[in-house]
């Protein structure tokens, strides 16, 4: 289920915390990596990497939740679990609102932080499989002519061909003719799948998750 | 009776009574010899007088002859007397020529005795009888002049040159007085043995057919040197009559110099050249714990603990070589040691003082105990009141200093955690779990410093110089705001100058001021959304000082409050009470510096104080 390639990512300022936490987690057989600031991580940040986050709150020049926002503006699909020794509320809260896997305090307990990394893995293999699916349908649609996505928005619709010709103001079998060609473009075989395929590429127009 | 006899029994009898006066004088006053010589003269003069009027009387040249003889007597006493009242009054005159006049007259008497009739005559033959003015008849002799009278003439030359000399001497002396005496004294003197013995001498050889008057002459001298004699009693009473008075107000303002003394609050000695005490007051007796009597005489050495006294005793005397006003305790401790050993910190003032060429020193005294009481309370109060202030200030900062101890909590949960699990997973590999143990002891050594500063910082104690790093003492500081700061996104930057010397100091309160001082640049940039920044420096001053300033990038002091934001109870900000500043201003002035605060050109305020470089490391500091 997790991907050997995934790297925890564990950004904190203090030597110590820092060390303490790649001991735990690499006890474990995971991959770490550590940062002494947000900066040094986004230096050397991959979007296509696997892997998660432990990230300190506060953090000197560039604060936990600011590296959050940056990482949020560049579609990251790596999830955060939030270590922090004073967290408030309302911090935690707007963290959590944008998407934070976790939230943990100092001290942590090892239970709770192994479980919220394996977490925030498999939440990363699942976000980077929808973006996977994503950009293999973005990518097909890509391949449509113009006409072509008119008559798959009809097809979707519920439209018969015959009522399709007459809504294009064309005969019945160029209509065949287009729809033959996008089911081969979409890779699709049945009908059932095309519909499927239209209805996720409409989700993926919304914001994502 | 006729006249003659009553003006020679008068003449005598002025003559005694004169005698009589200066005797008693020299009664009083025996070292006057001069008066006894007066009185000798007085009284010989007079006995003269009574012969003289035997030998004018006399009835036959058997009876003058001897009467001349016996007059002889009282003669040679005038003149014995004469030589020594002009030695001790004149005090003048050669010896020699007194020892020979006295030898000759006294020969002279001898020969007056031995050969002859008497001195003047070998033979009375006859006598005559003259009658005087108011019928009066004297007699007076014929006969065959004595050739040795010769002695007694040479005698009276060498007498005549006796006076004239000390009469000489004494004028040269120059003074009035002196000058007045030798006049009148020795020239009546030398003007009565002339007229005296060449009077004698004529009638001796016949020259003059005239009784020998001899007694007025001599009572002239006798006046001459009553006169002179009474004038110098008159002018001893009237020295005496000054003399009381002066003694009079000598005792006054000796009054007013004691009143003066026991008035002065502080405590008086006045100190002889020797050291020795010779006046207190009321105040020292209670310094000292001596009497007034007890402390007169005693050596002022003795009034200092045992173990000053050798420097005490070096330093009166090389004061005595260089006397002049100045104060004591200024240079070295004094101590004031009480008789009953307890001792008091004192402030001496010496002051020289010369009456009649020798030297006191007037030493006056202030008791410093009440005062270093004071000082002592003082500074008790304001490292009670710092003491206070820090541990507001920990507390306002207690969340940051929580978090200062959970990020090693944290570390060694994790790590002992992490062994644990090591442990459990691979029994047989406890190599791993060292490297943990190592982390684990680093972390629990962490907390325990962060424990120890705060401790350090909470404790009530007095303040304690020793010798300190300035750039230690801001590191450690500066590490209990770490997260303070850190979650209020405010950057430090630290600007500390290498090798500089230790300064003299009290570590908790210097790290006190500089929490103060970045708490307050902190809060001072609380409303700026970015950059918010702090610099810490330390650097050598020109002054040779060690100068640590903190500077910030907020919006400064306003000009007109950069100095009374240092008194108490003045505050810019909402809440507080406006003490930090006023106490890190008292500690930099505990510490020979002062806190200043300028605003920066490019905006913001920095707080600076220099602090003195220690001096001499001391043995026992």
């Amino acid at each position: 289920m997790l991907d050997s390639a995934q790297t925890v990512h564990v950004v904190d300022d203090d030597p110590d915390v820092r060390t303490a936490i790649e001991f735990l987690l690499e006890a474990r057989g995971l991959k770490v990596t550590t940062y002494e600031s947000a900066a040094q991580f986004l230096k050397s940040y991959d979007p296509a990497a696997p892997g998660c986050i432990v990230l300190d709150l506060a953090l000197p020049e560039m604060s936990g939740i600011e590296l959050q926002r940056a990482l949020e503006a560049r579609c990251s699909v790596l999830p955060i679990i939030f270590l922090t020794g004073r967290g408030d509320i309302a911090t935690s809260v707007h963290a959590m609102k944008h998407g934070a896997a976790d939230f943990l305090t100092k001290p942590v307990e090892d239970g709770a932080l192994v479980a919220a990394v394996f977490q925030a893995l498999v939440r990363n293999n699942e976000l980077r499989a929808m973006r996977a699916e994503r950009d293999r349908i973005t990518e097909r649609m890509a391949r449509l002519t113009a006409r072509e996505r008119e008559v798959l928005e009809l097809i979707a619709a519920g439209r018969l061909n015959k009522q399709i010709a007459a809504d294009l103001g064309t005969v019945e079998n160029t209509v065949k003719f287009h729809r033959a060609n996008l089911m081969r473009k979409l890779d699709v075989n049945t009908f059932a799948d095309l519909v499927k395929m239209v209805e996720r590429a409409a989700d993926f127009k919304k914001p994502a998750p | 009776m006729n006249w003659i006899e009553f003006a020679w029994a008068m003449m005598a009898a002025a003559s005694l009574t004169l005698g009589l006066i200066h005797l008693l004088v020299w009664f009083k006053e025996r070292s006057r010899y001069a008066h006894l010589a007066f009185f000798v003269l007085a009284s010989a003069v007079a006995a003269f007088s009574a012969f003289e009027l035997s030998v004018m009387r006399a009835s036959s040249p058997v009876a003058y002859a001897t009467a001349v003889r016996w007059a002889h007597v009282p003669l040679a006493v005038v003149v014995l007397s004469i030589i020594g009242f002009v030695h001790f009054y004149f005090d003048a005159g050669r010896l020699w020529l007194a020892y020979a006049a006295a030898g000759f007259r006294l020969l002279a008497l001898v020969l007056n005795f031995l050969t002859g009739a008497n001195l003047n005559f070998l033979e009375v033959t006859a006598l005559g009888q003259s009658t005087l003015w108011g019928g009066a008849v004297a007699a007076f002799p014929i006969g065959i002049p004595n050739p040795w009278q010769v002695v007694a003439q040479i005698g009276n030359l060498l007498l005549v040159a006796f006076v004239v000399d000390a009469s000489i001497t004494l004028w040269r002396r120059g003074e009035p007085v002196a000058r007045r005496r030798a006049a009148l004294v020795g020239g009546s003197l030398v003007l009565c043995i002339v007229v005296v013995g060449s009077l004698a001498a004529m009638i001796v050889t016949g020259t003059v057919k005239a009784p020998t008057i001899l007694t007025p002459g001599f009572l002239v001298v006798v006046l001459a040197m009553g006169y002179e004699l009474s004038w110098d009693v008159i002018v001893a009473a009237q020295l005496a009559a000054k003399l009381q008075m002066s003694e009079v107000s000598l005792r006054a303002s000796e009054e007013k110099f004691r009143a003066v003394v026991e008035s002065v609050p502080s405590a008086i000695l006045l100190v002889d050249g020797n050291g020795k005490v010779v006046l207190s007051n009321a105040q020292a007796h209670v310094l000292f714990g001596h009497t007034g009597d007890e402390l007169i005489g005693l050596m002022v050495d003795e009034l200092v603990p045992a173990r000053l006294r050798s420097s005490h005793e070096s330093y009166r005397k090389s004061y005595a070589l260089d006397a002049r006003a100045r104060a004591m305790a200024s240079t070295r401790e004094v101590y004031a040691l009480n008789r009953s050993g307890t001792e008091a910190p004192v402030e001496v003032a010496l002051r020289p003082i010369w009456t009649a060429g020798a030297m006191y020193v007037l030493v006056s005294l202030v008791d410093l105990t009440e005062r270093r009481q004071m000082e002592r309370s003082a500074v008790h109060q304001r490292d009670q009141i710092a003491h206070l202030s820090r541990v507001a200030m920990l507390a306002e900062l207690s969340g940051s200093l929580a978090h200062e101890l959970n990020q090693p909590l944290t570390a060694s949960l994790s790590n002992a955690q992490t062994a644990q699990y090591h442990l459990a997973q691979h029994p047989t590999q406890p190599e791993k779990v060292s490297k943990l143990l190592a982390e684990i002891v680093k972390n629990n050594r962490r907390a325990g410093a962060v424990i120890q500063r705060l401790r350090s910082l909470l404790k009530k104690e007095e303040a304690q110089h020793h010798a300190l790093n300035v750039n230690d003492v801001i590191r450690d500081a500066l590490r209990l705001l770490h997260s303070d700061l850190l979650s209020r996104q405010v950057t430090m930057d630290l600007d500390l100058a290498e090798a500089l010397p230790q300064v003299d100091g009290d570590r908790v309160q210097l790290q006190q001021v500089l929490l103060n001082l970045v708490i307050n640049a902190r809060e001072a940039m609380d409303d700026r959304k970015e950059n918010r920044r702090i610099v810490v420096c330390s650097r050598l001053t020109e002054r040779g000082g060690v100068e640590i300033s903190v500077a910030d990038d907020g919006d400064g002091v306003p000009p007109q409050d950069l100095e009374r934001i240092f008194e108490a109870f003045v505050t810019t900000k909402s809440h507080g009470m406006g003490l930090g500043l006023a106490i890190c201003q008292s500690i930099a002035e505990a510490h020979g510096g002062r806190l200043v605060a300028t605003n920066n050109a490019g905006g913001g305020a920095t707080f600076r104080f220099e602090l003195p470089v220690r001096t001499a490391p001391e043995s026992n500091a």
